[in-house]
């Protein structure tokens, strides 16, 4: 049975509907992400969930209960906000007793579950600490361990890391995971961060425009994204598009780059729809799945081109290429050996994998 | 509009950056002396009146109003206090103090609570009909007293609280109800709404949340209210005047009686004296909280 | 819906209030305007009369007289705008003293209109007060005792408002002021604008709301104003200082005429939100800016 139900969602702001009919199952134990930029409707759809705001229709349930029409204290579940959204009078331990003594919980067993969470989050010295005395990575455990002791099944999480710096984001982030990892719990986490997506999320939810535009694995999401929408946002640089018309050679299928005439073999594609020759599409390929320089020769079953450098990218490790094709720069992920080696304007070999490509409808988006 | 008591914090909080102090240019010293001329203005009425209670009667008729007391005395001050006449009872203005603390004391007590969990309800909790009513009780804030005063004057009738302290306390409480309810609106807002909304999925008790998340948040806010309804209450003098009739009436009325009073001939110094103590609470106050009287008499006037 | 008590809570917590809305300031608002087109004497009398108290009310001299005092009143009262405006002006600009010179120019607020006025009738008192003081040094010309001619009554009064009122403008405009971006200075300055045509051109532009607020809330306070005449004139002489606030209280109590009361606090009412309609306009334009 899946943890949290979302059925036929709406949400209006006055006249403007930001979710239209949504629907969104989440298994019991799973890690979710909600990702998408901002004002895409994932954090509405986090507040629908946790009850803070109400849904203008359709129907959330929680552990197959049906919770549209409760209070947010009634539903279940735990949140940990942003800003962290400490209770400023209170104590580290006073912030975490809150939520416990409105639910009639003995003193004892409150007890109990406090010292387990804040040995957890480690921050057991801090208890009688006010949040103001606190540093930003603190709070954040501390806004974790109010949602940890309240032991309920569903966790939800709203943008947590983006007010602290990237040293102590990757280290949380690490660890919000090893604390799923251990207590099993449903979680729904909202972010516009793909790296936290990407690393944290047993599924992803990519959105846009209060819709959902795919559901599925963080390796799916990636390899085999469903629209163009999600080949765009997911992923650094962005997935590479050059408009192409199917064409039929031989009988086998090919995509024909419209202006440089660059031609992909198809044969090997695992197509979802039927295509037939003339469709307009967007072929789509990821930087690094190139291989560039002297290893572009070796490779079997490729495309190859040769196109001058507009310039480099370097990234330390490693560098973008940006090469000028006829129709818009690609880029390319290559060697730095590579980028020091290589001027702009010169021409630079690359081959791409043939099963690597993506590609989708131009007019719908979708993927073929 | 504005959020008063936000700006006023970061003003004091942090004052502009200023560079190091340069060489005083003309401009400046001008600026400075003409704002110490315009500071001894104001003052001047003060010490006026200061030095004339301290004077007997005998020194005030020689006219040198601007000079210190040649002999100091303390009789307009007694007199003033135990025995000076107002109309027809003849018991200075301590009666006047008694009662003004009886009109001061209910009034801030619930004028304070009533508004604060108005404006509780009205801005943190989701109710549908809350920004129309908290548009009309802005212009409630604005109504004049004289067109609601006949009514009013009916309702204590009937509630039979006419003519007694507590009725003039309560008449308080209604009329500073809408500018205190939008004062308390106004800092509430300013409360991050993640904190409420976790304050919603923790406890979701009305009573709870105010009192163990919110009330304790309000230190600031509070004070300032009451600055504003203890100078407020205690300098009003119509609505004392309007509901409080003999035996009721508070400090301000009774200086005015006091002043008004010539039976046995004007003493002026009395005057003085009897108008520094109706004046001293509330200048007391100023003069230890003068922030918060800032943050109250701004956001007291600007609102909504 | 099943009833929520999440709902019913603050609906409850609300109620109290919206009651003395309802009952006390509209339906006191209500009867008082009825009762202006009534025959009501010291008593209620139902009679309907249309408009005649209203005609009396603006046949009688001490009612006109009241308004063009209450016109007199707000032009002389826009001193204590302006020099609110330049007092708070220069402080902010002077950083010495800031909250020595706040505390000395907002004290007169701290304390009561009555004071205020029995302060003032002392200094303006002909034999005793500031008159005397400059005769005794040989200046005869000065004349000091403006509260006993009827043709310069008001100004008296309006000397005294400025004195208590300004420090008020003052700290509006202080708030106003900084809320002005700091860069806007530092620009200025490093444009090497002189600083009364940053004033003129740049902050009070920037100032208008400010500025309007402080204008209505004084014309208000003009419309309202009583404690002040009572402490300082009560009224007279004669007739000379009357005010609308004081008209309607003297008319009620004094002449026992309720209609005739009820009739004038209702002009008052519809000066109030003549006064009052610009700034909710004001406010709604923000809010919907804002949102």
């Amino acid at each position: 049975m899946p943890a949290v139900q979302f059925r036929n969602i709406v949400k209006h702001y006055g006249n403007l509907a930001v979710i239209e009919n949504l629907d969104l199952d989440i298994g019991d134990g799973e890690f979710v992400v909600l990702l998408g930029p901002s004002g895409c409707g994932k954090t509405t759809l986090l507040n629908l969930l946790a009850g803070l705001i109400e849904v203008d229709g359709g129907a959330i349930s929680i552990d197959g209960r049906d919770v549209t029409d409760l209070d947010p204290k009634d539903r279940g579940l735990a949140m940990v906000f942003q800003s962290y959204a400490l209770y400023p009078t209170k104590t580290v331990r006073g912030n975490l007793a809150f939520g416990l003594s409105a639910r009639n919980i003995s003193r004892d067993e409150s007890e109990r579950r406090i010292d387990w969470a804040a040995r957890l989050l480690r921050i057991d010295h801090l208890l009688d600490r006010k949040p103001a005395q606190l540093s930003g990575g603190q709070r954040q455990r501390v806004a974790i361990g109010r949602a940890l002791v309240k032991q309920v099944g569903v966790c939800l999480y709203d943008e947590p890391l983006s007010n602290l710096d990237a040293k102590l984001r990757t280290e949380m982030r690490m660890e919000i995971k090893k604390l799923h990892d251990q207590l099993r719990n449903t979680v729904v986490y909202v972010t516009h961060d793909q790296v936290e997506a990407m690393t944290m999320a047993t599924r992803i939810a990519v959105m846009d425009k209060g819709v959902i535009q795919q559901f599925s694995s963080p390796a799916e999401i990636y390899d085999e994204p469903e629209n163009l929408f999600v080949a765009d946002f997911v992923g650094s640089p962005s997935m590479n598009m050059l408009d192409c018309e199917i064409g039929d050679a031989n009988g086998s299928i090919t995509a024909v780059d419209s202006v440089d005439k660059l031609v992909f073999d198809l044969d090997g594609y695992s197509w979802r729809r039927p295509v037939e020759p003339g469709r307009q599409v967007k072929v789509g390929f990821r930087a690094e799945h190139f291989q560039a320089g002297g290893d572009a020769s070796s490779a079997g079953k490729h495309v190859r081109f040769e196109r001058p450098v507009e310039y480099f990218e370097k990234h330390g490790p490693d560098a973008i290429a940006f090469l000028s094709l006829p129709q818009k720069a690609i880029a390319v992920r290559v060697d730095s050996r590579i980028a020091d080696s290589y001027r702009s304007g010169q021409p630079l070999l690359t081959a791409l994998p043939l099963e690597k490509i993506n590609v989708f409808d131009a007019s719908s988006g979708r993927r073929l | 509009m504005s959020q008063p008591s936000a700006a006023l914090d970061r003003v004091a909080v942090a004052p502009r950056a200023r560079p190091r102090r340069r060489a005083l240019r003309p401009s400046r010293i001008a600026a400075f002396a003409f704002l110490c001329v315009a500071a001894l203005l104001f003052c001047v009425p003060l010490y006026v009146v200061v030095v004339t209670s301290f004077k007997s009667m005998d020194e005030i008729r020689l006219g040198r109003t601007f000079d210190l007391p040649h002999v100091w005395t303390l009789d307009a001050w007694t007199s003033a206090w135990g025995q000076a006449c107002s109309g027809l009872s003849c018991g200075g203005v301590s009666v006047g103090f008694v009662n003004s603390m009886w009109i001061l004391i209910p009034s801030l007590v619930l004028s304070i609570a009533f508004a604060m969990v108005t404006g509780y309800a009205a801005s943190l909790w989701r109710v549908k009909w809350a920004n129309g009513f908290l548009f009309a009780l802005f212009i409630c804030s604005f109504v004049p007293f004289q067109i609601i005063m006949y009514p009013l004057i009916r309702a204590t009738a009937v509630l039979s609280v006419y003519g007694t302290t507590f009725g003039v306390a309560l008449i308080h409480v209604v009329l500073s109800m809408p500018i205190l309810t939008l004062i308390f609106r106004n800092y509430f807002m300013s409360i991050p709404q993640e904190l409420i909304a976790a304050a919603m999925i923790d406890s979701g008790s009305f009573w709870r949340i105010f009192f163990e998340i919110v009330l304790p948040m309000s230190g600031n806010i509070l004070i300032v209210a009451l600055i504003l309804m203890v100078t407020g209450v205690w300098n009003d003098f119509l609505v004392g005047l309007t509901f409080g009739a003999q035996g009721a009436q508070p400090m301000t009325v009774i200086l005015n009686n006091i002043a008004l009073t010539t039976t046995g001939g004007n003493n002026y110094a009395t005057d003085m004296a009897a108008a520094l103590m109706t004046a001293a609470p509330p200048l007391i106050i100023y003069l230890l909280l003068g922030k918060f009287f800032v943050q109250g008499v701004t956001a007291g006037a600007i609102k909504g | 819906m099943t009833i929520r008590w999440s709902r019913l809570a603050p609906q409850l917590a609300l109620s109290p209030s919206v009651a003395v809305t309802v009952f006390v300031f509209l339906g006191g608002i209500c009867w008082t305007i009825y009762l202006s087109f009534t025959a009501s004497r010291r008593f209620p009398d139902y009679t309907l009369v249309g408009f005649r108290q209203y005609v009396r009310l603006f046949k009688d001299a001490a009612w006109i007289v009241s308004l063009e005092n209450a016109v007199i009143f707000a032009i002389g009262s826009l001193a204590s705008i302006a020099f609110g405006f330049i007092l708070a002006a220069l402080i902010d600009k002077e950083a010495r003293g800031e909250a020595v010179f706040r505390t000395v120019f907002l004290y007169p607020l701290a304390i009561s209109l009555i004071v205020t006025g029995l302060i003032w009738r002392w200094l303006f008192n002909p034999d005793l007060g500031v008159e005397n003081v400059f005769h005794s040094i040989g200046w005869n010309w000065v004349h000091f005792n403006w509260l006993a001619d009827p043709s310069t009554v008001m100004y008296g009064i309006i000397l005294a408002s400025v004195w208590q009122s300004t420090g008020f403008f003052m700290a509006l405009m202080l708030s106003g002021l900084k809320s002005i971006n700091v860069e806007i200075w530092r620009a200025a300055k490093l444009d090497g604008v002189p600083f009364w045509r940053l004033y003129l051109e740049v902050v009070i532009p920037m100032m208008k709301l400010t500025f309007l607020t402080c204008l209505i809330l004084l014309c208000i306070g003009v419309v309202k104003a009583y404690d002040i005449i009572v402490a300082m004139t009560n009224a007279g002489p004669g007739d000379a200082s009357y005010l609308p606030g004081y008209f309607v209280i003297n008319a009620y109590w004094q002449k026992s005429n309720l209609g005739y009361a009820a009739a004038g606090a209702t002009i008052m009412l519809l000066m109030t939100f003549a006064l009052f309609f610009p700034l909710a306009l004001f406010a709604a334009v923000r809010r919907r800016t804002e949102a």
